[in-house]
């Protein structure tokens, strides 16, 4: 047996602006848009209409009627990111969803119940899920068809409202005909003959409707009896998800803009939480009051969906690569990805969780420069002093048979009491006597002990060959230096300091 | 996790020296029994002064070691240090100053101080002198004893081993047995 939700978004457009700025909620709210010769509300919230503003009337004759009447210009971005989290919304409850247009969606809810239990439960479900991404005055309605439940939703005083199997008729009937959107000449008609409800238009006879007003008389007909006409159109999630904010003052500092980013990162996280998912990547652009724009990519190398982690990442890409102007418009895409679980092994050592270990990585790179912050390795070289550093990522391979509470073995060749070389970067040229071939002093330190010289030499076949003399001294001080003298060139240099 | 050798988590400890006393191969050697277990450490290196081949023949697991360069610059080893700390999950934190190091404000060691209690690690601090004052539950002081030549004739050709000796000189509790032994060049 089929059974539709419908939810419904009274007002969408004030509610997509209450939805980018909650502040609002509070207030009698008109959206308006700037026509040529005078600007026009298009849509108004509850708090608004009870002072009687609505569409179409003049921004002057709505403050006449309700003094203290926030307006707000028509953005459509707002509007198409409501839209799209509503969808997103409903497509955590159920994978099959039909967009019906600004604040309007349909969600198939057949078998809904083995998930969710009775129908009033997925009522509620699907009213939380709405919650979740901005939407508190969302009503759902269910029935047998997405018309009755559309229908139902839109005439309910309830959040949630179920119309019984079989039933649909019964509960349409005392439904108002506007509620149908049918063409101006077709509700015009029908008013002529006194039809007020579906209920009316519904017991009319059919083959009548046929002949007089032809398909859209038996379309008609059809939506009073709570009959779908058109098929369901499965809506599938875009493959970037985005979030978008207008300024109404343009901002020049980054503190003030992370405000704001804040913002819309929490509703973009709500989002992809309400669908499982997590974010890969954050792509940034910003618009600016020089007419430019400023686009970032934020890699965020472990999927999350965290305000505070990502918002850190942002401010620390923004801070390394300011935009050259104040900034009029933010908008924020995810690349969202399906967030898997894990779990570390009971014996394993602690290791700092990845979410961790990006953030501070990224504000060491900002500290010190990316350059200087990794994992050393050493390559297959002799040349002294001979690494290179890689992005740190520490193995997660488990240990062995117990799970790393003993140590490993240690590699063949290594020496768990070997003296450490503190390096001289660059290394410090020094003026070095010698007696016999072998240094005496060392920058007018005297040499005390001495042992060499260790020749080594490499890349002979290259431009860039060397070869050296090394010799390990001790000097008068006490220090314990390791010296070489370039052959090519005799200089002597203090490689670096046993310690 | 268990503390590593002789150094407590959650807690400061220095160790101080002269130069070739051997407080960086004793600092290694913590770094190694750490990786060895498979556990994470970072370093901070105010002079930037890690031989990562030293540290390898040490048998240091490089790929659990993440390296912060400073470039000389104290300032910035302080603050990556703070930064660290902050992040749970890094068994021992080394913050090498080298061998001028400042002495640290009492609110930054006690920042310090705290933050590690935290996130339960160990952080050790090299240099030439005390740093943290009251802050550090444990300071040793490293000494060179002997030193060790080695060739095939009677002239030595290259540097075998040296002794060090180890000494407390501040421990809020009685440590463990520090090593003191030989140290393979």
């Amino acid at each position: 047996m089929s059974r539709f939700a419908c939810l419904w978004i009274d007002a969408f457009v004030a509610a997509a602006a209450e939805r980018s700025e909650p502040a609002l909620r509070a207030e009698p709210l008109a959206i308006v848009a700037p026509a040529p010769t005078v600007t026009r509300v298009i849509d108004a919230n509850a708090a608004a209409r009870e002072y009687g503003v609505g569409g179409g009337m003049t921004e002057t004759e709505a403050r006449a009627r309700c003094p203290a009447l926030v307006s707000r210009p028509f953005v459509e971005g707002h509007v198409r990111s409501a839209r799209h989290a509503l969808l997103e919304a409903a497509f955590g409850v159920s994978p099959r969803v039909e967009d019906g247009g600004a604040g309007l969606v349909y969600v198939d809810a057949a078998g809904l119940t083995w998930l969710h239990g009775e129908p009033v439960a997925i009522g509620r479900r699907l009213v939380g899920q709405a919650w979740a991404v901005g939407f508190p005055g969302c009503r759902v309605a269910l029935a047998g068809s997405r018309t009755a439940a559309r229908v139902a939703a839109v005439s309910a005083a309830e959040p949630v409202t179920v119309v019984p199997p079989g039933e649909e008729r019964t509960a349409l009937a005392g439904a108002p005909l506007a509620v149908l959107g049918l063409p101006p000449d077709l509700a015009a008609t029908l008013e002529g003959w006194g039809v007020r409800t579906l209920g009316e238009l519904a017991a009319l006879p059919r083959d009548g409707l046929a002949v007089r007003l032809g398909p859209a008389g038996l379309r008609a007909h059809d939506l009073a009896l709570g009959r779908d006409r058109d098929p369901f159109c499965v809506w599938t999630p875009p493959p970037f998800w985005e979030e978008a904010q207008g300024l109404e003052w343009e901002i020049d500092s980054l503190g003030a803009l992370a405000v704001v980013l804040d913002a819309m990162l929490g509703r973009l996280c709500a989002r992809l939480m309400a669908a499982s998912l997590a974010a890969d990547a954050l792509d940034v652009r910003l618009e600016l009051a020089s007419g430019g724009h400023h686009a970032r990519t934020v890699a965020l190398a472990v999927p999350m969906c965290e305000v505070k982690p990502m918002l850190a990442l942002i401010a620390l890409d923004l801070e390394a690569h300011p935009p050259s102007a104040a900034v009029t418009r933010a908008t924020l895409s995810a690349r969202p990805v399906r967030a898997r679980a894990g779990q570390s092994g009971l014996w394993q050592p602690p290791a700092p969780r990845l979410r961790d270990l990006v953030a501070v990585l990224a504000r060491l790179a900002a500290l010190v420069g990316p350059d200087n912050v990794g994992s050393p390795r050493l390559d297959d070289s002799h040349r002294p002093d001979a690494y290179t550093l890689h992005a740190f990522s520490p193995p997660d391979e488990p240990g062995g048979a117990d799970g790393g509470r003993t140590p490993r073995p240690d590699p063949p060749l290594s020496d768990s009491h070997r003296l450490m070389l503190r390096r001289a970067r660059p290394s410090r040229r020094v003026a070095v006597a010698t007696d016999d071939e072998r240094p005496s002093r060392v920058d007018g330190q005297r040499v005390v002990g001495c042992a060499g010289p260790w020749r080594a030499s490499g890349a002979w076949w290259d431009v860039d060959a060397w070869a050296r003399d090394e010799w390990d001294v001790a000097l008068g001080d006490g220090t314990l230096c390791r010296l070489a003298r370039d052959l090519r060139t005799g200089e002597w240099c203090v490689d670096g300091v046993y310690d | 996790m268990e503390d590593v050798a002789w150094v407590r988590r959650g807690e400061i400890t220095e160790i101080v020296g002269r130069p070739s006393s051997g407080r960086t191969s004793l600092f290694t050697a913590c770094l190694r029994d750490v990786t060895r277990r498979e556990a994470v450490a970072a370093l901070v290196d105010a002079e930037q002064a890690f031989d990562p081949a030293s540290a390898a023949r040490a048998g240091v697991d490089l790929r659990r070691l993440l390296w912060v360069r400073c470039g000389g610059r104290r300032d910035l080893a302080l603050r990556a240090a703070d930064l660290l700390v902050r992040c749970p999950g890094f068994a021992v934190i080394g913050l090498d100053l080298g061998e001028a190091p400042p002495r640290l404000p009492l609110t930054l060691a006690f920042r310090l101080k705290f933050a590690v209690e935290r996130t339960e690690a160990a952080l050790l601090i090299v240099s030439r002198r005390r740093v943290t004052g009251s802050g550090a539950s444990l300071v040793v002081e490293t000494e060179r004893d002997a030193i060790d030549w080695a060739g095939p004739g009677p002239v030595p050709t290259r540097l075998a081993a040296a002794r060090t000796a180890t000494r407390v000189l501040r421990a809020r509790r009685p440590p463990a047995s520090l090593p003191s032994s030989w140290w393979s060049a």
